[in-house]
């Protein structure tokens, strides 16, 4: 068992998902301890993987594995597996987060109907993601690409009694499909201009300049276009924080490992190609830096916590794809980790709280829950901290990078406007740890009976708070190489062809850093401090147009949903008519009046009169005979 | 037999089978269609001596002069449509068109028998005789398998017409 | 001797009768007869084909035996059918028995 079996990585929770999906209903407890054992034993294989891996002798080479999938003339496709520090960098993150929400959800979702299927569909949800992330071609990433869209939808619309569940459930499926379309015609172009799916050959043909530029930049901008739906990138990101309606675990899931981050793998897997392509690199960075400065203005004025933690992880998606726009998919892969490991605890911990709460997630009925609920508390302390920037915390390192690399790349005005939107993400996970859990509870009879959460639940979050303060090490070589790496993260993945370098502190940029996330927490702790809204209540009088932009997100779904009455609407009538009109009664029954009035009239022909039929019979013999005489001449 | 009168009495014959046939379709009674029938078939039977094919102009003596005039005879009895004598009319209402139809298929097939050069190898204008031996070597030898199939035909058809004329109960 | 055209132009001739028949009589069994003159005529014509032209093969010949036997057939079957048309509607007229129509 190696690097090589990597395949059954994805293949355990599968087969467990159809255990579960199949057996659940009657299995005791619903088979959520199957639902963790599948879960650990990916784990497990993952550890057996890493080791196998970083005892390869070719160092940190990729470990390939395929198979002959079909030969159909001249087509062959092969499909296989392809094992490399970034896919082994993503099996981490998601066979941990994946574990640590397992074991949370037996504590969340205990006595929710349906338990079992909950319980499948995670399963699911992970072995497509797994799958997806160690796929060697891009037919099998498109194929898990849409499981794991199946699987969102599933989990979003998992309380389908509710009808806001199943809208948001469709409009995540919607709209990623959007993307997905995008992707498919990029995969087809790719396959037209180098005839396989390969992407090391895909990869290997851009670089040679076999596709010509306008068509390399045209196709791969359709597979970017795949990447920000799945990964919710401005305009597509109006179906993330609706997917709010699935239960907690799932969000932290879909937030932290399974769902968008595909969107920033796809592209770091594909990054050489971005790179050859004229102006895709660019592209990208102007995609995460709007997301990023956008949705840190959206998340101000949300009040819902799942809502706003749904924002910054837009917003935090934005920064991974600048960080892909530097051409560095190290650290974009490298963010993506940090902020998987603290975006999971924010969002479990908020599920704790709700949980607490009795289903209350609205900041306006919370506050002062510090006190009732220490370990989540100063959990959700830690990962906001971590997702505000501060050293030594996961986030700053990450986000450090980042901007080192912007620098270097783009120059300053990328900087600014990244780090504006820093500002606002620490400005913002202040207000909502202050909101919820400082200062004096804002509804008395919620405060009264909230309660700390059990083990189950608390468990997962001080591990979570542990991975969230202290992953960020991972940055200096000395900590790589005491995990057994052969260095920092930077010095594990980087692109083919590139030299790995160590990584510096740069205390300019660090300093710099550190002032943004100072700022913003400073800002959100003066204006919210003790959970007063006297000053924030100022501040939007004082200015109302602002905040109701702000508050309704600034109106991208009036948008789309004028965009859908009156465009897709009106065309919809116009098909509709077309097909009545024109299809159905002119096509269709027209036809059939043309037939049945055709017949009405030659039906006078079938006098029954045997002498008739005979006689057309004569008539049709010497027709025949003269026509045979006159061709012959 | 001398040349003359071989052609002397082919005329006769022709000129009998035509009326004979005339008489057939022109006949009011059916009764005498049916004898007129049988004349007529007789007449053919002996053109065929005229074409020296003496085996099957026996062949036609027997089943039609003999079997099919007969079956006629019976369905015509069986048929009786005007017990009382009621006159009904003979023809139906297209016949001025069969008249025309009749006379221009007439017209195509004669201009066509005798416009065409039907002996461009320069074979000679006259009927060669056609042994018995020949006909019994190809019946049996090129043409076995239609043969057999022309047998389960006729035993097809035999079951055939008794499932159809059987009296049924009730009726 | 008796040329060729001899034969043909009295098969058509026959065969002419036969088809008048068949379109203008009503009686059922007067078709029949009608048929029996066509199809004679057409075997005339074989036989007249096979003595003149092929002799050593004499193919019409034996299309006309096949005739005949065919002509054997048809006739039991057609009189069956006849009689149970008399039986069923008291008529052996073609142009009474019109049911099968608009």
């Amino acid at each position: 068992m190696g690097a090589e079996q990597a395949w059954l990585l994805a293949a355990v929770p599968a087969g467990f998902f159809l255990v579960l999906a199949l057996f659940g209903r009657q299995l005791p407890r619903g088979g959520d301890y199957l639902g963790v054992l599948s879960i650990v034993s990916a784990f497990v294989l993952f550890i057996v993987v890493l080791v196998d891996f970083l005892d390869t002798p070719g160092k940190l080479g990729p470990v390939v594995n395929s198979m002959e999938w079909s030969n159909v003339g001249e087509f062959k496709l092969r499909m296989g597996t392809f094992i490399d520090p970034i896919t082994i960098t993503m099996f981490g993150v998601i066979t941990i987060v994946s574990v640590m929400v397992n074991v949370f959800s037996v504590g969340y979702m205990k006595g929710e109907p349906r338990y079992f299927w909950f319980f499948a569909v995670l399963q699911l949800f992970v072995a497509s993601m797994l799958l997806l992330v160690m796929a060697d071609n891009l037919l099998l990433v498109y194929i898990a690409w849409e499981l794991v869209g199946v699987c969102s939808f599933l989990l979003i619309g998992f309380y389908w009694e509710k009808r806001s569940a199943t809208e948001a459930a469709k409009k995540a499926f919607i709209t990623t499909r959007l993307g997905d379309v995008g992707l498919l015609i990029g995969i087809i172009l790719f396959w037209r201009a180098t005839g396989t799916f390969n992407i090391q050959e895909i990869i290997h043909a851009a670089e040679q300049g076999q596709i010509g530029d306008t068509y390399l930049f045209v196709s791969i901008m359709f597979v970017f276009l795949g990447c920000m739906g799945k990964s919710a990138q401005v305009p597509f990101h109006v179906w993330l924080p609706d997917a709010m309606e699935g239960p907690t675990p799932v969000s932290a899931l879909i937030h932290a490992a399974t769902m968008v981050v595909a969107g920033v793998y796809l592209t770091a897997r594909l990054l050489p190609i971005f790179e050859v392509a004229d102006g895709a690199l660019l592209v990208v960075t102007l995609v995460g830096l709007t997301t990023a400065l956008l949705t840190g203005f959206m998340a101000l004025a949300q009040t819902d916590i799942k809502k706003v933690l749904a924002y910054s992880t837009v917003g935090q998606l934005g920064f991974m794809f600048v960080a892909l726009g530097t051409g560095h998919p190290a650290i974009a892969i490298f963010h993506l980790t940090t902020h998987a490991f603290f975006k999971a605890l924010l969002f479990l911990g908020s599920g704790s709280v709700i949980h607490a709460t009795h289903h209350n997630q609205e900041m306006d009925k919370l506050g002062g829950l510090w006190r009732k609920m220490p370990i989540t508390g100063t959990t959700f302390f830690i990962g906001s901290l971590a997702l505000a920037g501060l050293p030594p915390l996961a986030g700053f390192w990450s986000k450090d990078e980042i901007f080192v690399a912007l620098n270097d790349k783009w120059g300053a005005w990328a900087v600014l406007i990244l780090g504006f939107a820093a500002v606002m993400t620490a400005f913002y996970t202040t207000r909502l740890f202050i909101r919820t859990f400082m200062g004096k509870p804002m509804d008395e009879q919620v405060h009264e009976h909230t309660h700390e959460s059990g083990f189950v639940m608390t468990g997962p979050l001080m591990f979570l708070a542990l991975l969230a303060a202290v992953s960020g090490l991972v940055v200096f070589h000395q900590v790589g190489k005491g995990l057994g790496f052969p260095g920092g993260i930077t010095e594990f993945i980087f692109l083919p062809g590139e030299h790995p370098h160590r990584y510096h502190i740069d205390w300019g940029f660090a300093a710099a850093s550190l002032a943004m996330a100072t700022v913003g927490i400073w800002g959100a702790a003066w204006m919210y401090w003790g959970n007063s809204l006297k000053r924030s209540t100022a501040l939007a009088e004082w200015n109302p147009g602002v905040y109701r932009m702000l508050k309704s997100k600034f109106y991208f779904d009036e948008l789309y949903q004028a965009v859908i009455d009156r465009g897709v609407l009106g065309f919809s009538y116009l098909v509709s008519w077309f097909d009545r009109y024109v299809v159905n009664d002119t096509g269709v029954d027209g036809s059939a009046q043309v037939t049945g009035f055709t017949g009405g009239v030659l039906k006078y022909l079938q006098t029954g009169r045997v002498p008739n039929y005979a006689m057309a019979i004569a008539l049709g013999v010497i027709g025949l005979t003269v026509a045979g005489l006159v061709v012959r001449g | 037999m001398e040349t003359n009168a071989t052609e002397v009495l082919w005329w006769i014959f022709a000129v009998a089978i035509v009326g004979l046939s005339a008489g057939v379709v022109f006949s009011r009674s059916v009764l005498h269609s049916a004898i007129f029938l049988i004349g007529s078939m007789a007449g053919v039977g002996a053109m065929y001596i005229f074409l020296t094919a003496e085996f099957l102009a026996l062949v036609q003596f027997l089943i039609y002069g003999g079997a099919v005039t007969v079956l006629i005879l019976l369905a015509l009895m069986l048929t009786r449509s005007d017990p009382a004598g009621q006159r009904e009319s003979l023809n139906g209402a297209q016949m001025p068109f069969a008249l025309l139809v009749g006379a221009a298929i007439m017209t195509v097939l004669i201009g066509v028998a005798t416009a065409t050069e039907w002996r461009p190898g320069g074979v000679p204008n006259k009927p060669t005789n056609i042994p018995l031996e020949l006909i019994s070597e190809k019946l049996f030898v090129d043409f076995g398998a239609p043969f057999v199939i022309a047998s389960a035909l006729l035993l097809v058809a035999l079951i055939g017409a008794i499932i159809l004329a059987r009296q049924e109960e009730g009726e | 001797m008796v040329p060729l055209e001899n034969y043909l132009v009295l098969s058509a001739i026959i065969f002419s009768l036969g088809v008048y028949g068949v379109l203008a009589r009503r009686n059922a069994v007067l078709i029949l007869m009608s048929v029996e003159l066509m199809l004679n005529a057409v075997s005339l014509n074989f036989i007249a084909f096979a003595a003149y032209l092929d002799p050593d093969k004499i193919t019409g010949a034996i299309f006309a035996v096949f005739v005949i036997t065919v002509a054997a057939a048809e006739v039991g079957l057609a009189l069956a059918i006849v009689i149970r048309l008399f039986r069923n509607r008291a008529t052996s007229n073609v142009d009474e028995a019109a049911i099968m129509k608009w």
